[in-house]
């Protein structure tokens, strides 16, 4: 019991150090917890409301939807530790408590008991109390029905429990733990294009799909619809039914704790296997194709990027801000402003290079880049250069809908627009990564730790009129590019394209030199803030 | 500066917020020495490693690495000089070779003598059979033999060294001390720390004790014994415990046994 009660505190200890370690993390959670209030409060308003208007309604739909949200909940709620990367958050961390003799029953049952009251679990009480009140009533059938909602509760998180487990196991392993990330990411991504969808008129489409699948109950078969329907049943005074769904709810919990113990147990005794590391010997020896130390370093950064998951699922989200403008633009009415709104969206995706910092690849590595006796210009220029080519995929959306909008006529205007802007934010972006460095995880830790470092309100000032500043320098050449447009005179694009590239090419020269003297002067006080050694 | 020095420091100072990590350090480490530059944890070694690698700016003082004064050419030292860090910072998704070609161009080594050194020095490290494979799924040994070899490809004039062995199993410990050798044999300087007395016993012709962020001593084993109050055959051990006045004595836990 002592060792229960020791492992409980010191999840909730550790817990709350993760969320207190910092000025910034005290800021979020200040707003974090109003917030989810909030979330809670009106979850429990619409779930009441909707399941009294179901009771009234169709009652004979109550078992089906209810076992279908369930369903819906339980399956995010267990994808949940890797739609937040692989995050460890629903369990102890079994490594570190490898070497103590704890009973694998008491760990496994310590971090259920400690995960039912992190404030996520507390706000779903809220929405199933609504639920309860509204399916039983102030009468003595809320009791029971009450009950097997908490038992729905208790599953919803003893299966986040096992999924985190799961997740122990591939962490283990890289590769495996790149592929989860990378699994999880693609999720987001798709979950994320939802709202999109449904911008686009694909909600009554959805709608069609689902009502077949509730008329048939087929999420009865969910083990998540189980004490749900539990709860119905007691609500309506089927004691006989009740015990059944109750029965198989605690049996679900007990299956679900099991397979959590006994994963536990594997990973103790190293039973579990997830392959060797994985890579193959190539006969082909390493390369560095593009030429001097600028090339090395952009193809350094281009390789880095591509290889580590989290920077590729970047890129890859990186499509999704363009795309939503865009759907949202080809809904609007066709007519002579679509080429002038695509103007503006070239310059707001090229104005997304102001937020890269041109060292948040190094992370740690700054270290070893800063002993290179590489010239400071040459560093931030292939550290723009390889921001603004992980920026393609974002630019290629553009190219795409330029060509279906409007035309492909425009695409080499829109391409120039993009690639000043891009040029000049980068400039402007290279004092804000020297000024304002943003401190990264101590030695030891992992490098995608979360640091406390804020880059404050004064970086948040600066960022602002930095953007202002690069959408007033970047105007007059990109009105260069888009006057034979103007005109209705195309053939001048040979003259003013290149001459609004060589224009800002030039301020971007000019002011990337001046940053790279503010770097030598900076140099070791800004690798002591990165590195938090001030 | 003297001709004969690779290494010249003076008064260098680091003062951390208020806590002086390195306190007005002065000294001298003449070309083609191997030396071994100790002190307990918190000493203030690795800061005026940071500091003369141009990694770390003084608060006061400065330094002359082989001619360039720190203050006034940071790339002409950081030419001059190969780094090992104490934190191993490595790009950890490039590949072992990569990331040794990587430091070669970055150092301005022209590319097909980066191939050819990065060749040798994976042979030589026991690193070819590795070399696809990537830095993050290397072990702590094996990315300490890496970023060595990235301290060594660019033949660097002076060897900045900190925990070079540490990590490191018995058989590459012996070649890496083998190689060590070699290079102060040939007038490379090497400014080594290391908590493994014997090794620097065996190794560093001179040796400075750091304690509190000052030179408490500087010499070859020999100078630094005290003959009034040492064996002729103390260990180096024994003259750093003494120079430290570390406390080694210790009641016994109670409850042990």
């Amino acid at each position: 019991m002592d060792r229960l009660i020791a492992l409980v505190v010191l999840r909730w200890r550790l817990d709350l150090r993760a969320v207190t370690g910092g000025h910034g993390r005290v800021v979020g959670l200040l707003l974090a917890v109003p917030a989810l209030a909030l979330l809670s409060g009106a979850g429990a308003l619409v779930a009441g409301a909707t399941v009294r208007l179901l009771e009234r309604a169709e009652p004979a739909l109550v078992l089906s939807v209810l076992s279908a949200a369930a369903t819906a909940l339980g399956v995010l709620w267990s994808l949940s530790p890797l739609l937040a990367g692989v995050a460890l958050t629903e369990t102890h961390d079994l490594d570190r408590l490898l070497h103590y003799p704890v009973p694998l029953g008491a760990l496994v049952s310590s971090s259920l008991l400690a995960s039912l009251l992190q404030p996520t679990v507390l706000a779903l009480l809220p929405p199933l109390g609504t639920i309860g009140l509204a399916l039983a009533g102030v009468s003595p059938l809320l009791l029971p029905t009450t009950g097997a909602l908490l038992c729905f509760l208790v599953l919803l998180v003893a299966s986040g429990q096992a999924v985190s487990l799961l997740l122990h196991v591939v962490s283990r392993h890289r590769r495996m733990h790149d592929r989860a990330l990378i699994a999880g990411m693609l999720l987001g991504i798709l979950l994320s294009f939802l709202p999109l969808l449904l911008i686009s008129g694909a909600g009554p489409r959805a709608g069609a799909l689902v009502r077949p699948l509730l008329a048939s109950d087929v999420f009865v078969l969910s083990p998540y619809a189980w004490a749900v329907r539990a709860a119905v049943h007691a609500a309506r005074g089927e004691g006989g039914a009740f015990a059944l769904w109750t029965g198989a709810g605690a049996l679900a919990v007990v299956a679900v704790l099991a397979f959590s113990t006994s994963l536990a147990q594997r990973i103790y005794r190293g039973d579990v296997d997830v392959g060797e590391a994985g890579w193959r010997r190539s006969p082909v020896r390493a390369r560095i194709r593009l030429p001097g130390p600028l090339g090395a370093l952009l193809e350094k950064d281009l390789k880095m990027a591509w290889r580590d998951p989290r920077l590729k699922a970047a890129v890859l989200s990186g499509l999704l801000g363009p795309l939503v403008l865009l759907v949202l633009l080809s809904r609007g009415p066709a007519g002579p402003s679509r080429p002038v709104v695509l103007l503006f969206l070239a310059s707001f995706v090229g104005l997304g290079t102001l937020g890269y910092n041109a060292f948040a690849l190094e992370r740690r590595g700054l270290l070893l880049l800063f002993s290179f006796p590489v010239d400071r210009f040459a560093i931030l220029v292939a550290k723009n250069l390889a921001g603004i080519a992980l920026r393609g995929p974002g630019a290629l959306m553009l190219v795409a809908a330029t060509v279906v909008l409007v035309g492909p006529s425009l695409v080499p205007a829109m391409l120039v627009v993009l690639l000043l802007t891009q040029l000049l934010a980068a400039a402007a972006d290279n004092y804000l990564a020297v000024l304002f460095p943003v401190p990264v995880p101590a030695a030891g830790r992992s490098p995608h730790a979360p640091t406390s470092g804020a880059r404050g309100l004064g970086f948040a000032a600066v960022a602002a009129a930095a953007a202002f500043a690069t959408l007033a320098v970047s105007s007059p050449f990109a009105f260069l590019a888009w006057l034979p447009w103007l005109m209705g005179k195309p053939a001048l694009w040979l003259l003013t394209l290149p001459l609004a590239l060589a224009g800002a090419a030039s301020v971007y020269a000019m002011l990337t030199a001046g940053a790279a003297s503010l770097l030598r002067r900076r140099e070791p006080e800004l690798l002591a803030r990165v590195l938090g050694e001030e | 500066m003297s001709e004969g020095n690779a290494v010249e420091v003076f008064g260098l100072t680091k003062v951390f917020r208020r806590e002086v990590a390195v306190d007005h350090v002065s000294f001298r480490v003449a070309r083609g020495r191997f030396f071994g530059f100790l002190g307990p944890n918190g000493a203030g070694k690795s800061t005026t490693i940071r500091m003369l690698t141009g990694l770390l700016r003084p608060t006061s003082g400065d330094a002359v690495v082989e001619g360039v004064r720190l203050s006034e050419d940071l790339l002409g030292v950081k030419r001059r000089i190969g780094v090992l860090t104490e934190d191993l910072a490595l790009y950890e998704r490039l590949t072992g070779e990569e990331h040794l070609l990587f430091a070669a161009r970055m150092h301005g080594v022209p590319p097909p003598e980066a191939r050819r050194r990065s060749g040798e020095l994976l042979e030589f490290l026991s690193l070819a059979d590795e070399r696809g494979k990537l830095v993050v799924d290397y072990s702590l040994g094996m990315r300490k033999k890496l970023a060595l070899a990235c301290a060594l490809v660019h033949n660097p004039r002076v060897l900045f060294l900190d925990e070079p062995l540490n990590g490191i199993d018995p058989v590459s410990g012996r070649v890496v001390t083998d190689l060590l050798r070699r290079l102060a044999a040939r007038g490379v300087t090497l400014f080594f720390t290391s908590h493994v007395l014997d090794v620097v016993e065996r190794l560093c012709n001179e040796v400075a004790i750091i304690d509190h962020g000052r030179i408490v001593a500087q010499g070859s084993l020999d100078e630094l014994r005290d003959p009034t109050s040492m064996a002729g055959d103390a260990s180096l051990e024994d003259v750093f415990l003494k120079l430290v006045e570390a406390d080694v004595q210790r009641e016994d836990l109670t409850w042990i046994g």
